[in-house]
């Protein structure tokens, strides 16, 4: 009898996992596997599929563009901590200073570019930087500056920062909001006592903020990589990846290849490259960070 | 010796008066110059939207004089531009994804904390590493496989990845929480007879309320805000998303920008208003998310 209830029971669980497990497993390792097995194939998305061995990834190897792109993956990353996470360090001590009102406005207003979309912060934007009827360039023309007017976002060598800009000013509230949550953790007796030993606030803020918040510092530089190696959508809508290829990022050059130029094998291949790439630099900035924390335990 | 160290401090704060005041307003001016800029794009949107393109293009950034609900009126009526449309589909999508993703996270991560079986740390790592697995590496391959099962192009298509993807995140955090309860409950109705399912769904799920909000919020915005796997997985104009029909949108009227601007309106609307009805739980929401992740 109690076995025959177990039994029923886990039966019961298992078509609990079942689902989910379906769902999940389908969306995530069935593709991961049919990339890898269609990364060997020549195949231009109709019915032939030729084997080609390695020669995508031989292609691969010497894919201009595709480094290209993930270089400006990684610029994004840097460009992205020290924008993102600098500036919002930045104002995460402001804002913890006895001088500053309109605390709660500033968290509210702040975070509210992180919940809207990518796709519309590209387009508002796009509108900034258009060249007629952008406000950068009205606003150089109100200031006098009107042959420094350009159409932005033609300018191969500035279409990296500029795309950047519109990223790093959507997520600094939202890191701001982290770290603000982080420092409220730290004991605020610990701030009066380095006040009265003589800290200045450049003091406390490296000895004292910095060290305490440390591990939620390292959540949002592992959150900031992550978020800027998939970088597509308002690169996406504001440049297409152009002009050429100047700011050309991998998921986007992934996208292109497949369904721009139908050739489905090759995307596969770039598929399969991002996936090991994306982990290494995201696996190993954890393993750095975790080893950094280690050794601060120690002492 | 404290003392007179206080007491020097107090005197030295008392003459640098004017400078703390000066920093005082530096550093409010700064912090509320990047508050507006982050609100800004609404104001100019709402008011350019109320412009006619006549009147945009020659005065991009002044307050609008005579406004007009015409651009509004236009997008919304036009069947063809598929907007009311994407934002229904959005919803629909949004609200199923969320609640399987709360429903099935709940269940496996309850499973998972309680049940000991062979497989249990093996399933809960598998779910685990989705949330180290780069999705963006799928984008592709998720269209190939989709296709070939006759799956892309459907009302009901975008469900799997969203679920997919907000799974692990949400089988983790319940996970964690009910580690956290106290077994006796369950040991408590199991004497008076409760089912398995029953101490599950009407025992445990109450208590695991404040983690299911935090994980709606978060796929709440996560799916409405989605678009990659929407641009590839979404061929029919009727059943596109908001962010999908709004590239779209933008496309058709390259130059009109006060119809672009509405478009973006009514498609942001549904989020602005809960963002800032229910700013302080969402926030704190995002926030417990993102750190526990």
């Amino acid at each position: 009898m109690l076995q025959k209830s177990m039994r029923r029971k886990s039966r019961v669980i298992a078509l609990y996992l079942l689902i989910p497990l379906v769902i999940y497993i389908f969306s995530v390792f069935v593709p991961l596997i049919t990339a890898f097995v269609d990364s060997f194939f020549e195949w231009k998305g109709g019915p032939q599929k030729t084997f080609n061995g390695i020669q995508n990834y031989i292609t691969l190897f010497h894919d201009e563009t595709f480094w290209q792109s993930f270089g400006h993956n990684i610029y994004l990353v840097a460009i992205c901590i020290l924008g993102q996470i600098g500036i919002a360090f930045i104002f995460v001590l402001m804002i913890d200073s006895k001088l500053v009102k309109l605390k709660g406005m500033h968290r509210t207003f702040g975070f509210f570019p992180s919940t809207i979309s990518a796709v519309c912060v590209g387009f508002i934007w796009k509108m900034i930087y258009d060249y007629n009827r952008g406000i950068l360039n009205w606003f150089l023309k109100l200031t006098g500056h009107s042959d420094a007017v350009k159409v932005w976002l033609n300018e191969p060598s500035k279409v990296m920062l500029l795309v950047s800009i519109p990223l790093i000013w959507q997520y600094i509230g939202y890191y701001m909001v982290i770290l603000l949550s982080g420092v409220a953790s730290i004991d605020k007796e610990i701030f009066e006592s380095a006040e009265i030993d003589g800290a200045n606030a450049v003091q406390r803020a490296i000895y004292i903020v910095l060290p305490l918040i440390k591990n939620t510092l390292l959540i949002c530089i592992i959150l900031c990589i992550a978020g800027n190696m998939k970088a597509f959508d308002n690169i996406y809508v504001m440049t297409s990846g152009g002009p050429g290829t100047s700011s050309m990022v991998m998921a986007l050059y992934g996208y292109t290849v497949s369904f721009k130029q139908n050739n489905m094998g090759y995307g596969c291949c770039i598929s399969v490259a991002i996936f090991v790439l994306s982990l290494i630099v995201i696996g190993g900035a954890q393993k750095v960070f975790n080893f950094l924390l280690k050794d601060k335990e120690v002492e | 010796m404290a003392e007179v160290k206080t007491a020097g401090k107090k005197k030295n704060k008392e003459k640098l008066g004017p400078a703390r005041a000066l920093l005082a307003v530096l550093l409010n001016a700064i912090l509320i110059l990047f508050s507006l800029s982050c609100i800004f794009p609404l104001f100019w949107m709402i008011n350019s939207a109320l412009k006619k393109k006549r009147d945009f293009n020659s005065d991009i950034i002044g307050i609008v004089k005579s406004p007009t609900l015409e651009n509004f009126k236009n997008i919304l009526g036009n069947a063809n531009y598929h907007l009311g449309q994407s934002v229904w589909n959005s919803a629909r999508t949004t609200i199923l994804s969320v609640f399987f993703i709360v429903l099935f996270g709940f269940i496996v991560g309850y499973i998972l904390a309680r049940i000991k079986f062979k497989l249990n740390r093996a399933i809960f790592a598998i779910f685990l590493m989705g949330m180290l697995i780069p999705q963006h590496s799928l984008l592709v391959p998720i269209y190939v496989v989709f296709k070939k099962f006759g799956l892309s192009n459907h009302w009901f298509t975008l469900l799997i990845p969203y679920i997919a993807f907000g799974l692990p995140i949400a089988i983790f955090l319940v996970e964690g929480f009910v580690r956290t309860i106290p077994t006796e409950l369950e040991q408590a109705a199991a004497i008076d007879g409760c089912g398995f399912s029953k101490t599950m769904f009407s025992i445990i799920m109450p208590i695991c309320r404040p983690i299911m909000v935090t994980i709606a919020i978060i796929q709440s915005f996560g799916c409405w805000n989605e678009f990659s796997f929407a641009l590839i997985l979404i061929k029919d104009q009727a059943l596109q998303t908001v962010p999908l029909a709004l590239t779209q949108f933008t496309g058709q009227f390259n130059s009109d920008y006060p119809k672009i601007m509405s478009a973006m309106l009514v498609t942001m609307a549904p989020i602005v208003i809960l963002y800032f009805v229910f700013s302080k739980e969402i926030i704190k929401g995002m926030v417990a998310g993102a750190v526990k992740g």
